[in-house]
């Protein structure tokens, strides 16, 4: 592909690797133009783009305060980006991160009231709570990963559809049951049941508890598991060509299984330290705020590095977190959706630059008739 | 007998059932021609919003269904930009087109000046048919007591139906959907017709939401669609990718999320969350029956190339 520019031409070619340069400049280029965008839509609407945009950096990250809430909001975003992570580099479109990480939370509150209605709690009652949620989430995962094995049922649509039962099953636990999640002193304002203080995760400062290096745990053990391990292996060549990979002997749906099992463990973990570190109930007003999809664009974003994931996490979170700073200011808050969609908008296309070289080279001339 | 709660729900299921056929419709176009679309919700938010801004200021539902058209197609134009030119993850830039979506139609509804809020339409659709014709024994609130609207929505079934299977122009988009390289190698631009079709599901989308906004709630609320964009977009995979299915599933979905009240005036109580949770529950059920049967994959499955770019120099 070419197009003609006076006497040069520019010259668009696709490439493997791109250069150091345009690793660095693709990404910043892409923000500083979403900015821009954003810029124009809060400028128009007749707020000062400066003013917001100085307040969202420091109310996401300014201070103890703003700092600690932002990595509190990164922590499962780290989770849900690690599940988009391990099933996309196999090409298994797992868009179920959601109802994943909601079934998780649902079995480790449900897991964690029985233990103590049962006089169980301590680092105990936690460890088997985290284990549940993550559980769920890999069982929850597992109903779209055992038609796609057996069947080659599509999965980016049976995934997406799991969500919204998910949603469901968690609504119906709270708003519509008297279910053991449900706090029964409570009729009119249905919310569910606190477990036990001695099951909340550990905190240290401000907000932040032990649940955000529990993330990053999960994020080294994904990156060592997909680098280092027979099984990472299996899944870069499966994802890359599940043919060679059937032909070299592989369990090509053993391995669909367990890459979206595993996917859902890790959403399913993040609804488990959810409860466990910022709810201690089963809250579906907190639990429904799209983390699952917004770790999908997470992962992309990181291109698929699982160590990537975490500082777009935290930069995605600092976002969040800065909306309630900026409707005081009389700001609305939604232009941080907005905003952060541009943004993402912008990255995406942006990859472009890296897949393709652009050549500005001299044309070349007509070819000259000799004379004889 | 009119006034029974069984015919008054089902006549209920087709008015919250014509945003649900119109975007779903839309994203059965767009996925024919090979690109999937997540962005259903976004762009039901993002189009209705200004829709419904349009109907604030001037009395006319056609104009403001135009302007709510004419914005989701917009924003489709950026899903078809990512995913057809520049060829990135089409999961990914429909998602991200869900939250751009939102985030615009919770700022435009919210911003001081706008407060759409507290605003409601100038103009509200009549229905098409006299009193007479609205009155008769069963025919009467199902057939013959919508808006114009509800009847557009019919016609384009039947447009949708005949243009996928019965035109030249409907097998080009079918086979730049099924197999991209061939249309190319017979002088259909794969480009140009993914591009218009991802519009046209953009504008379906758009319109749906100014309906549900302008004309079912007459009000805007953040987050007003609750749902309906995904089930739009569930409905596509459930009605196995043709019209005139969707037109019946449509229904059916619409009718799961009216089934709550009419059970409870029959005395019976299911919970909404079950029922809302339903659609996606038979669209699962419904995909892996098909997937099961051989004979029914190869007749309702997604069309082949569904969400891969397609590229001239990589085959």
């Amino acid at each position: 592909m070419s197009l003609p520019l006076g006497a040069f031409e520019l010259t668009v070619e696709r490439q493997q690797i791109p250069s150091r340069l345009v690793r660095m400049a693709a990404p910043t280029a892409s923000v500083a133009f979403g900015l821009l965008v954003g810029a124009v839509i809060i400028w128009a609407s007749g707020q000062d783009p400066i003013l917001a945009y100085t307040e969202m950096a420091r109310k996401g990250f300014g201070g103890r305060l703003a700092l600690t809430g932002t990595l509190v909001l990164a922590t499962p975003l780290i989770l849900t980006g690690l599940a988009a992570v391990v099933a996309f580099r196999m090409k298994i479109w797992n868009i179920g991160a959601e109802g994943q990480l909601i079934l998780g939370a649902v079995a480790s509150s449900g897991l964690g009231l029985w233990l103590g209605d049962n006089g169980i709690g301590g680092p105990v009652g936690i460890v088997l709570m985290l284990a549940a949620g993550a559980l769920a989430g890999a069982l929850w995962a597992g109903l779209a990963a055992l038609p796609r094995a057996y069947l080659n049922t599509d999965e980016v649509i049976s995934t997406l559809m799991l969500n919204f039962v998910a949603l469901g099953i968690m609504n119906y636990l709270i708003f519509s049951s008297f279910s053991h999640w449900r706090d029964p002193g409570r009729a009119t304002f249905p919310v569910g049941r606190f477990v036990d203080d001695s099951m909340f995760l550990h905190r240290f400062t401000g907000r932040l508890h032990i649940g955000l290096f529990i993330a990053l745990a999960a994020a080294g053990a994904l990156w060592w598991a997909l680098r280092s391990t027979r099984w990472g292996f299996e899944v870069w060549v499966t994802g890359d060509s599940p043919r060679a990979a059937l032909y070299s002997g592989m369990r090509v749906d053993r391995k669909i299984l367990s890459v979206l099992m595993v996917s859902g463990a890790f959403a399913g973990l993040g609804g488990g330290i959810e409860v466990g570190g910022v709810l201690g109930n089963l809250d579906p007003r907190a639990l429904s705020l799209g983390v699952g999809f917004a770790g999908i664009v997470v992962a992309a974003l990181a291109r698929l590095s699982p160590l990537g994931v975490i500082p777009v996490a935290i930069l995605v979170a600092s976002f969040t977190n800065a909306k309630p700073g900026l409707q005081v200011l009389g700001i609305p808050s939604e232009i941080v959706t907005l905003l952060e969609g541009i943004l993402f908008l912008c990255i995406v296309g942006g990859e472009w630059f890296l897949r393709n070289a652009l050549r500005l080279q001299r044309r070349a001339g007509p070819v000259e008739a000799v004379p004889s | 007998m009119n006034d029974s709660v069984l015919l008054l729900s089902l006549a209920s299921a087709i008015v919250i059932g014509t945003p649900i056929l119109l975007a779903g419709l839309g994203e059965m176009m767009t996925e024919h021609s090979g690109v999937m679309n997540l962005g259903v919700e976004g762009m039901m938010l993002g189009g209705g919003v200004v829709g419904f801004w349009m109907s604030t200021q001037y009395p006319s539902v056609p104009l403001a269904m135009a302007v709510g058209a004419g914005v989701g197609a917009l924003f489709a134009l950026i899903h078809a930009y990512l995913a057809v030119t520049l060829r990135v993850n089409q999961i990914v830039s429909g998602l991200a087109l869900v939250i751009t979506g939102t985030g615009f139609a919770g700022f435009v509804g919210s911003s001081n000046d706008s407060a759409l809020i507290y605003a409601r339409p100038q103009a509200s659709l009549e229905p098409v048919f006299g009193e007479g014709m609205r009155e008769l024994p069963l025919v009467g609130p199902l057939v013959f007591g919508h808006d114009w609207v509800v009847y557009m929505s019919w016609l384009l079934v039947a447009v949708a139906a005949f243009w996928l299977f019965r035109t030249r122009a409907g097998l080009a988009l079918r086979a730049v959907g099924e197999d991209p390289a061939t249309a190319d190698t017979v002088g259909i631009s794969v480009g140009v017709t993914r591009y218009v079709y991802t519009m046209i599901g953009g504008a379906g989308a758009g319109m749906g939401g100014t309906y549900l906004m302008t004309e079912i709630f007459a009000t805007y609320q953040h987050g007003i669609t609750a749902g309906l964009g995904w089930i739009a977009f569930a409905l596509v995979t459930f009605a196995g990718w043709r019209p005139w299915r969707a037109l019946v599933a449509a229904y059916v979905f619409g009718a799961l999320r009216n089934l709550g009240f009419t059970l409870q005036i029959l005395g019976a109580s299911v919970p909404p969350d079950v029922l809302n949770a339903l659609p996606f529950v038979l669209t699962i059920v419904a995909l892996i029956i098909i997937s099961a049967r051989p004979a029914a994959a190869r007749k309702y499955s997604a069309p082949s190339a569904l969400s891969v770019p397609y590229s001239r120099e990589i085959r």
